[in-house]
């Protein structure tokens, strides 16, 4: 068997490797076309006239290198599937790829049931696997990492939507409050007519449930003031300490005062030893609030 | 496994020295030992069919890292092969891998060549008489990938499936026949282990063979018992490595020999990138050109004078 090879070993122009004469036009025919077309093809548009097919020598090959007909299947595993796909469609390719391989491996399963051979592994099967466990571990991180950013921003969206119909249903209580605070002074002011109207003397039994004017409707709750901004569910004491927050503020704005907390007071200028070293607890300057 | 054998050794029947009381010592062909009987006409119990591929795996010098990690996964996949120190590149390459692949009693040879750092190219080839395919490969996608999350047993032997269509052609029937024997773990290799946990999925799109590797994964409890449900429940998750195998040239003998095929749809990828440059380069000449134009046209078709032109121009 001869066992020369061409010079493409060296070069890398593929197409001049012919046994035949080589009418190098026929490439630069097609090559042209592709070029005319002005589009770049992984493919040529029209297969080389060149190209070499020899069935009868690929058939030899192929009966030289069989295995023996009569081969039980279990050395061989192979299974035919198929159908048709468009390459570029990637996800399509990919369910195509998938399904071969998944009928393909029910029918191998079906045959492997016959004969009777261990097909799956068992749960305590432990052996060395393809990929490291550390490997499988950062796979796993990265699923939970994944996972984790989709429900990130699902609690998101989510927020945000029970943001806007917290917003509407407040609105809706507001005017609601509001309707009702201008139909219970109506209503005082019809009484107050009334009672005109009728005499003084009268008891009168109209106004209705003294609840009503409430304010919020007789709602308990514990007294909340305007000018709380503690949503409610403050404590009192922290109420009280309001007056000399107000005062503060109001002496040096908010944030307190700044710019005096590394100088000396009268008391610490002679303070060389005593006292807290260092820490600005110390009581001897005017401390930032 | 150092001795060369001469190739007359090995196609001629070699008379077999034999004792009549022993079995007949096995005539040696390319995959094993086969039993003389089989060639005799009275039927006889079938032989004992013993699969003894090896696969010697290499590549060439100045290959990238995503090739070679490439190549450790098919190592990895594949315990019947051997791996083996990078070859030189610009010797004859040829005679040199023949020589190492008989070196190392190997019946098969996997050997990847990656050039311009860019290019890599697969050959697959029998040895040592048997036909040998050049690949190119493309969209490839190792096992490092954190998107291929499967796993399987290191050698367990994995099932095979083609794509109805590699029995459309010959040169897909021998490609199929290569495929098997070279990925196929031998039935009762030393480190093969039992159970069928994978399957290879080998399909041909667009005259490409796209390679995929899955991990089977079904609920049950024991080896065997799958509840009657269960088969519907199997799933595969990819494993991984993932390529395209683009076939170049078929020949007849091991890495040379008679050109038995030649993809005519094939466009080495030079010959891609110059086609994009040359395009490219176009582009500056069809603009002098076409200002040219625009100036030649403008002379010859003079434009009307415009009635409003000094509108604006008495106005300070």
């Amino acid at each position: 068997m001869k066992m020369s090879f061409e010079d493409d070993f060296v070069e890398d122009d593929e197409m001049n490797m012919i046994d035949e004469d080589v009418a190098s036009d026929s490439e630069a025919e097609s090559l042209s076309d592709s070029d005319s077309e002005n589009e770049i093809t992984e493919k040529l548009a029209e297969p080389t006239k060149t190209a070499v097919y020899n069935r009868d020598g690929l058939l030899d090959k192929l009966q030289d290198i069989s295995w023996p007909e009569d081969v039980d299947w279990t050395h061989k595993l192979t299974i035919e599937q198929g159908q048709a796909v468009d390459v570029n469609d990637d996800l399509a390719r990919e369910m195509a790829f998938y399904t071969q391989a998944l009928e393909g491996t029910r029918q191998a399963f079906e045959k492997l049931q016959e004969m009777g051979l261990p097909f799956l592994r068992p749960a305590d099967y432990y052996a060395e696997m393809v990929k490291s466990d550390t490997h499988m571990e950062k796979v796993k991180s990265k699923l939970l990492y994944e996972k984790k950013q989709m429900e990130e921003a699902e609690e998101r969206r989510k927020a945000r939507d029970n943001k806007k119909m917290a917003k509407e249903v407040q609105s809706q209580k507001m005017k609601e409050r509001a309707k009702q605070k201008k139909d219970e002074i109506e209503s005082v002011k019809k009484w107050r007519k009334q009672r005109q109207q009728r005499g003084a003397g009268e008891l009168d039994l109209e106004f209705g449930n003294g609840k009503s004017f409430q304010r919020g409707g007789g709602k308990k709750r514990p007294g909340v003031s305007p000018g709380d901004r503690s949503g409610g569910k403050g404590k009192p004491t922290s109420r009280m300490n309001n007056k000399k927050r107000e005062f503060r503020d109001s002496k040096f704005g908010h944030g307190g005062r700044k710019g005096l907390s590394k100088q000396n007071t009268a008391e610490t200028t002679n303070d060389f030893k005593g006292g807290f070293r260092g820490g600005k607890a110390g009581g001897n300057k005017r401390q930032k609030r | 496994m150092g001795k060369k054998r001469k190739h007359s050794e090995t196609e001629s029947a070699a008379p077999p020295k034999k004792d009549d009381s022993a079995p007949e010592r096995p005539k040696r062909t390319l995959l094993g030992w086969k039993d003389k009987t089989q060639d005799a006409e009275e039927p006889k119990p079938a032989p004992e069919f013993r699969n003894k591929e090896k696969v010697l795996v290499t590549c060439s010098r100045r290959i990238s890292f995503r090739y070679r990690h490439l190549m450790l996964n098919i190592v990895s996949l594949l315990p019947h092969c051997k791996k083996d120190s990078k070859v030189e590149a610009k010797s004859s390459k040829g005679a040199t891998l023949n020589e190492l692949v008989e070196l190392k009693g190997s019946s098969s040879c996997l050997f990847f060549e990656c050039r311009k750092h860019k290019d890599l190219y697969m050959w697959m080839v029998k040895s040592p008489s048997g036909p040998s395919v050049k690949f190119l490969v493309n969209a490839v996608h190792t096992m490092e990938e954190l998107k291929l999350t499967g796993n399987h047993l290191k050698g367990s032997r994995p099932l095979l499936t083609f794509s109805s269509n590699f029995d459309k052609d010959v040169h897909w029937k021998l490609l199929k026949e290569m495929l098997t024997q070279v990925f196929g773990i031998p039935k009762e290799h030393r480190k093969s282990k039992p159970y069928h946990d994978h399957v290879f999925a080998f399909s041909i799109v667009d005259d490409h063979i796209w390679f995929r590797n899955y991990q089977i994964s079904v609920p049950h409890n024991e080896a065997d018992k799958v509840a009657r449900g269960g088969l519907d429940k199997m799933t595969l998750v990819e494993v991984g490595p993932r390529f395209c195998l683009n076939p170049i040239k078929i020949f007849g003998g091991s890495f040379g020999g008679p050109t038995l095929y030649e993809n005519p749809f094939y466009v080495s990828p030079n010959q891609i990138r110059a086609l994009e440059k040359r395009n490219k380069a176009g582009k500056f000449a069809k603009k002098i050109k076409a200002k040219t134009r625009k100036k030649m046209h403008e002379i010859s078709n003079p434009l009307e004078p415009d009635e409003f032109a000094d509108m604006w121009k008495d106005d300070e």
